[in-house]
C-alpha cells in the first residue's frame, strides 16, 4: 500500500521490457537486432525530414544573429526613438523637460532656448544608455509622444558612458512615412476618442 | 513700530470653529493665515495692500449674507466665519473656471510650470474641463527691455501693476479696462523703467517673465541657494537659481535670481546683475607665497566695502599682525561720521529703518541722488507716498525727474553747502524746543542770512516746510551719503545727531557702499594710506581682487559665505552659489598665523562691543520672515550706547562750487563694477549733462571729452539729457574697475572739461 501511495493516483502503467540477456550469446543477438534492422534512423527520421526542409525548401529555422534578427513585441522597451510629426516633419518635442523630471536613473537631460520664432527650441538632448534601465517612464510621460521606445535593443557599445544624442533617436526625415506609432506605454487608448469632450465655442 | 503708540484692542473671533485672539484693525485673511488656516488666493500679495480682484478669498460670517472677501474685510470682535463649505468651493471653482477660459495650454514650454499659482488651484479647485468660452484674439508677445509680456497668459491679477505704483513708484503699468480685451499696458514703453523686474517677480502666470532666461530652464531643475544681495547697502534677500551650465558643462550656473517676493523687493541690480562671479582663480600657490609676501611687507592694507564683515575682521587682524594701516576710502567717511554722531546721540547707531520710512508720512531726503543710491530707500518712499500720502521733501543739488511723481517738495542747494543747509534745518526744527545751553548758543549764533544766501536755499523755504508737517506725526529724515566725504562730515553728524534728538524725526543713513556699514563698525580705519600698499578689491602695490584683474584673485559675493551688515542694522548671511577654485583671504591668513579654519568661524568673534552678536554663522538664517512679511533674517546689530561728549564748532564759510561740476552717481541697474560684469547689465559710461552745462563746459551732445577726478584722468561720451537742469553733470564710475571703489572724495567734484575728440572713437 505505501508503494501505491508513492505513484498517487493515476493510471501508470508498466511497460512490458525483455529481459535483460544474461548469456554471451544472447548480448550478441540483441546487437545485431538493433543495428541491422535499421532503428537508428527511425530516431533519426524527423532530423531528416527538417534538414531536407531547410535546405530545398527554403523553411530554415534558425537565425543568422547579427545578419539576421527576430522581429520584436511592438511593446519591447529598447532604446528610445524620437518621432516626428507627420504633417510637417518637425520633431514633436516641445522642450516640456518631464521626461527629465521623471526619469529615475537620472540619464535624461535637455538644453533649452527661446528661439527666432519665439518658440522653445530644444538645442541639445542627450539620454546616457549607460545609465538608462529601460523603465519606459520617459515614454509614458510624454505629453506629445515624441520620446518613445523602438526596438533597437543591442546596447553594447565600446564606450562604457554611451550617449545618445537627440539626431541619432530621431525619425529620419526620409523615413517619415515608415514611422510607426509605439503601442506601449504613454500611448492614447483605443477608445480615446470617446473621451473626448469638445470645448464649446461661441464662434 | 511707528512713532506715536498705539494701543491696540484685542478681539475674539471664531474660524471654522476655533476661537482666535486677535489685534483689531486687521483682515480675517490675515488673522487666518497668521494662524495657520488656508484660505485661498489668487491675487492677494502680503507688501501690498489688498488688491480685490479675484475674489477667491471670500469667506461665510455668520449673520451676514452673501459671501465676505476675508482680504479687505476688517475681522470685528465675536465674528463666526467659516472658511470653507461646498458653497464656497462652488463658487472657489466658478472663479478657476473663468480664469481658465482661453488660458493656452502651453504648460510644457512655459517658464512658470511647476510653480504657476494657476497650475494649482485649477487642480486644487478641480477644474479639468472648459465649460465656457470666449472668441481668441491675437495677441502677440510684447519685450519690455529685460521683460517680456504675453497677454494671452495673464490672467489680469493686477499684481505687478500694483507693486509698479506702490511699491516701485515708477507708475510705469497700468490696467487698460475693456473687459475681456483687458490688458496690462506700459504706460512709457520707450523710457526704459527702472527694470527692477519687480513685476516679473510678483506674476502668478508665466504672462510677465525674464526675456533672458526666458525657455532656458524648468523652475523645478534649479536649485534655490538662499543668500542676499550685495550690490548695495539694502542686503536684499534672494535666491541665486543654480544648474549645470549645459549637457557638455557640468559646472554650476546661475540661470535667474528670485526672491521671497511675497514680503521682500530685489532692484534691477540685484536681480539681473547676478553673474559677476569670479571665475579665473584657480590654486596657484606661487601666486599664495606673493601674496603672503606682500602682506608681510605691507605698510598700508587698502580695501573696498566689497567684503564680508568676516574678511573685514580678518583684514584688521592682518594689519595688526603685520603692523600696516587699514585704510577704506569708501568706508572712511561713514566711520568718521558714526563716531562724531554717537558722541552726540549717545549710541552707536540710527534708530530708523526702512520700514520707518514705509510708515512715515513726511520724509526729508537729504543729500542723496536716493534713486539711484540706493533703490530700496526710494521703494520705501513710494510706499510712504502711495499708503499715507507722505510729504515727501528732496533736498539735494541736483532735480531728480525719475522721482517727480513722489517728491513733493524739492529743495535745491548748491554743491557744498550740506553743513549749512544742516544747520537751517536745526534752527527751524528746535524752534520750540528746550535745548541745552550749548546748542542754544550754536543756533544763535547761525548767521541764517549767510547761510541762506550762500546754499541758495531761501529762509522761506524752509519756513515753508510748516505746511507740509501739519497735522502729520510721523517723520523720517534720509541721510544719503554725499556727506561722508564732505570735509566738515564731523559738524555735519553732530548737527544731524542734534535734529535726531530734539525732534521726533526718525533718522536713517544710507552707507555708501555695500558693506560700509559692518566695515566701519569692525576695523579701525585711517585716512592716507603710505609706504607699500597692498590692495583688497582696491588698487594698491600688490592688488586681490575680486573682478580677477589684480594679482591675486579674490572670491565674489556669489562665490562666499560670510556676512554683510544692511541699513537695516542687521547682520544677513550670504551663501555659496557658485564654487571657487582659488585661494581666499583666509589662507594668506592662516599663513600669516592669525586664520581661522573657515573663515564664518569668525561670525562669532565679530566685536560685540559693536553691537555684534556671538552666533554661528549656520544659525543665521538666510530667508526667514514671519507671516506678515516681518524682515527675520539674520540678526538685528545691538545699538550700543556711548558716552555723550561733543563739541561743537561752527559752521564753516561755504565753499561755493562754481563752474562745471561732476557729480559721481551711477544709474540704479548698475552701481558698481560688479554689475557692470554681468552680462545683462553690462553697459558703457557716457558723462550726462544739461545743455546748460554743455553751454558752460563749451561741448556739443556726443563729444568726446577729458576730465580729472581725484588725479586720475577719465574719458567719457558726453550726451545731453533735456530733464537736467543746471550745470552739474552726472559721471558714472561702475566702469572703472577696482579704481571705482577709490573715488572718495566729496562727490561733487569741479572740473575742466577738455574736448578731445567725438563719438565712441
Amino acid at each position: 500500500m505505501s508503494e501505491k501511495k508513492r505513484v498517487g493516483v493515476q493510471n501508470y502503467r508498466f511497460i512490458e521490457l525483455e529481459p535483460t540477456p544474461t548469456t554471451a550469446w544472447g548480448k550478441f543477438k540483441r546487437v545485431l537486432k538493433r543495428s541491422v534492422k535499421l532503428e537508428l534512423f527511425v530516431g533519426l527520421k524527423v532530423t531528416f525530414r527538417e534538414m531536407f526542409k531547410a535546405l530545398f525548401m527554403g523553411e530554415m529555422h534558425t537565425v543568422k544573429y547579427p545578419l539576421e534578427k527576430l522581429p520584436i513585441s511592438p511593446r519591447y522597451r529598447a532604446i528610445h526613438e524620437m518621432k516626428r510629426l507627420l504633417e510637417s516633419g518637425h520633431y514633436r518635442c516641445i522642450g516640456c523637460g518631464l521626461c527629465e523630471k521623471i526619469c529615475i536613473s537620472d540619464c535624461i537631460r535637455m538644453d533649452t532656448r527661446y528661439d527666432e520664432n519665439q518658440r522653445k527650441e530644444v538645442v541639445e538632448y542627450t539620454i546616457n544608455f549607460g545609465r538608462c534601465i529601460f523603465c519606459g517612464y520617459c515614454a509614458e510621460v510624454c505629453p506629445e509622444l515624441a520620446i518613445t521606445h523602438g526596438g533597437r535593443y543591442e546596447t553594447a557599445s565600446e564606450q562604457r558612458a554611451s550617449f545618445s544624442l537627440f539626431e541619432d533617436m530621431l525619425t529620419p526625415i526620409d523615413k517619415l512615412k515608415e514611422q510607426k506609432e509605439y503601442p506601449g506605454f504613454g500611448a492614447i487608448s483605443p477608445n480615446a476618442d470617446e473621451n473626448i469632450k469638445k470645448t464649446p465655442l461661441a464662434y | 513700530m511707528s512713532a506715536v503708540k498705539e494701543t491696540k484692542k484685542t478681539i475674539t473671533i471664531t474660524i471654522d470653529g476655533k476661537e482666535i485672539q486677535a489685534e483689531y484693525g486687521k483682515s480675517i485673511l490675515q488673522i487666518a493665515r497668521e494662524n495657520g488656516i488656508y484660505i485661498p488666493t489668487m491675487c492677494y500679495l502680503t507688501k501690498v495692500e489688498p488688491i480685490a480682484s479675484c475674489r477667491m478669498c471670500v469667506v461665510e460670517v455668520e449673520g451676514v449674507d452673501g459671501f465676505v472677501l476675508s482680504c479687505q474685510e476688517k475681522a470685528v470682535d465675536g465674528a463666526k466665519i467659516t472658511t470653507n463649505s461646498q458653497a464656497l468651493f462652488r463658487e472657489r471653482q466658478n472663479i478657476m473656471k473663468l480664469y481658465d477660459v482661453n488660458h493656452p495650454l502651453e504648460c510644457g514650454v512655459c517658464d512658470k510650470s511647476g510653480e504657476c499659482d494657476l497650475q494649482n488651484k485649477t487642480l486644487e479647485f478641480e477644474v479639468d474641463e472648459q465649460d465656457f468660452t470666449a472668441k481668441e484674439m491675437h495677441r502677440p508677445v510684447q519685450n519690455w527691455g529685460f521683460i517680456s509680456y504675453d497677454p494671452s497668459l495673464c490672467i489680469l491679477c493686477e499684481k505687478c501693476v500694483r507693486v509698479c505704483n506702490e511699491i516701485v513708484g515708477s507708475e510705469q503699468l497700468q490696467i487698460s479696462v475693456g473687459g475681456y480685451k483687458s490688458t496690462i499696458v506700459n504706460t512709457k514703453p520707450d523710457n526704459d523703467c527702472v527694470s527692477c523686474g519687480e513685476c516679473m517677480a510678483v506674476c502668478p502666470v508665466g504672462a510677465l517673465v525674464s526675456s533672458d532666461f526666458k525657455y532656458s530652464s524648468n523652475a523645478w531643475e534649479l536649485e534655490k541657494i538662499p543668500s542676499a544681495c550685495a550690490m548695495c547697502s539694502a542686503g536684499c534677500q534672494l535666491y541665486y537659481e543654480v544648474k549645470h551650465t549645459s549637457i557638455d558643462n557640468p559646472e554650476p550656473k546661475i540661470y535667474r535670481v528670485t526672491n521671497e517676493f511675497e514680503f521682500s523687493n530685489l532692484c534691477g541690480a540685484g536681480r539681473f546683475g547676478f553673474d559677476f562671479e569670479n571665475k579665473t582663480a584657480f590654486k596657484d600657490s606661487r601666486k599664495l607665497e606673493e601674496a603672503i609676501k606682500a602682506f608681510k611687507k605691507a605698510d598700508t592694507i587698502a580695501f573696498s566695502s566689497y567684503i564680508s564683515n568676516e574678511e573685514a575682521l580678518l583684514l584688521s587682524k592682518i594689519a595688526k599682525k603685520v603692523g600696516a594701516k587699514l585704510v577704506c576710502s569708501d568706508s572712511y567717511g561713514l566711520s568718521r561720521f558714526l563716531k562724531a554722531y554717537s558722541s552726540v546721540s549717545g549710541k552707536m547707531l540710527w534708530d530708523g529703518t526702512l520700514e520707518d520710512i514705509a510708515t512715515s508720512d513726511v520724509i526729508i531726503s537729504f543729500g542723496g541722488k536716493i534713486a539711484q543710491d540706493a533703490p530700496m530707500v526710494k521703494n520705501h518712499i513710494a510706499m510712504a507716498s502711495k499708503r499715507n500720502k507722505a510729504r515727501v521733501i528732496y533736498m539735494h543739488p541736483i532735480e531728480d525727474y525719475t522721482i517727480q511723481n513722489l517728491v513733493t517738495r524739492f529743495i535745491k542747494y548748491e554743491a557744498g553747502s550740506e553743513e549749512g543747509v544742516l544747520a537751517m534745518l536745526l534752527e527751524f526744527l528746535t524752534r520750540d524746543k528746550e535745548l541745552d545751553s550749548k546748542i542754544k548758543a550754536f543756533i544763535d549764533e547761525l548767521d541764517i542770512g549767510y547761510l541762506s544766501a550762500e546754499s541758495s536755499v531761501s529762509e522761506e523755504e524752509i519756513e515753508s516746510l510748516k505746511l507740509d508737517f501739519w497735522k502729520r506725526k510721523r517723520f523720517s529724515l534720509i541721510i544719503g551719503s554725499d556727506i561722508f566725504n564732505h570735509e566738515r562730515v564731523e559738524n555735519i553728524a553732530k548737527i544731524i545727531a542734534l535734529i535726531e534728538k530734539y525732534t521726533n524725526f526718525k533718522l536713517i543713513v544710507i552707507p555708501p557702499a555695500s558693506n560700509s556699514l559692518g566695515v566701519s563698525l569692525i576695523c579701525d580705519l585711517e585716512k592716507e594710506k603710505e609706504g607699500f600698499v597692498v590692495g583688497v578689491n582696491a588698487p594698491g602695490d600688490f592688488t586681490l581682487s575680486s573682478l580677477g584683474d589684480g594679482d591675486f584673485d579674490l572670491p565674489a559675493f556669489n562665490q562666499i559665505e560670510g556676512t554683510i551688515t544692511t541699513i537695516n542694522k542687521q547682520v544677513v548671511p550670504l551663501n555659496v552659489a557658485l564654487p571657487y577654485d582659488g585661494y581666499i583671504l583666509n589662507d594668506i591668513a592662516k599663513e600669516l598665523g592669525v586664520g581661522s579654519d573657515l573663515t564664518i568661524d569668525l561670525t562669532k568673534e565679530l566685536p560685540k562691543e559693536k553691537g555684534f552678536e556671538s552666533i554661528e554663522f549656520d544659525e543665521l538664517s538666510p530667508n526667514a520672515f514671519s507671516v506678515h512679511g516681518e524682515d527675520l533674517r539674520g540678526y538685528k546689530l545691538r545699538n550700543v550706547t556711548v558716552e555723550v561728549n561733543f563739541e561743537l564748532e561752527e559752521v564753516a564759510d561755504l565753499e561755493s562750487f562754481d563752474g562745471t561740476i561732476v557729480y559721481c552717481v551711477n544709474p540704479s541697474q548698475n552701481p558698481n563694477p560688479f554689475t557692470n560684469k554681468s552680462h545683462l547689465l553690462q553697459s558703457k559710461a557716457t558723462l550726462i549733462g544739461s545743455k546748460q552745462f554743455a553751454t558752460a563746459a563749451k561741448i556739443n551732445d556726443g563729444d568726446r571729452v577729458e576730465f580729472e577726478m581725484d588725479g586720475k584722468k577719465v574719458t567719457r561720451v558726453f550726451r545731453i539729457d533735456t530733464s537736467l537742469k543746471g550745470t552739474i553733470a552726472l559721471n558714472p564710475i561702475f566702469d572703472m574697475g577696482l579704481s571705482a571703489f577709490w573715488v572718495s572724495s566729496y562727490r561733487f567734484k569741479k572740473v575742466n572739461i577738455n574736448k578731445v575728440g567725438s563719438g565712441d572713437e
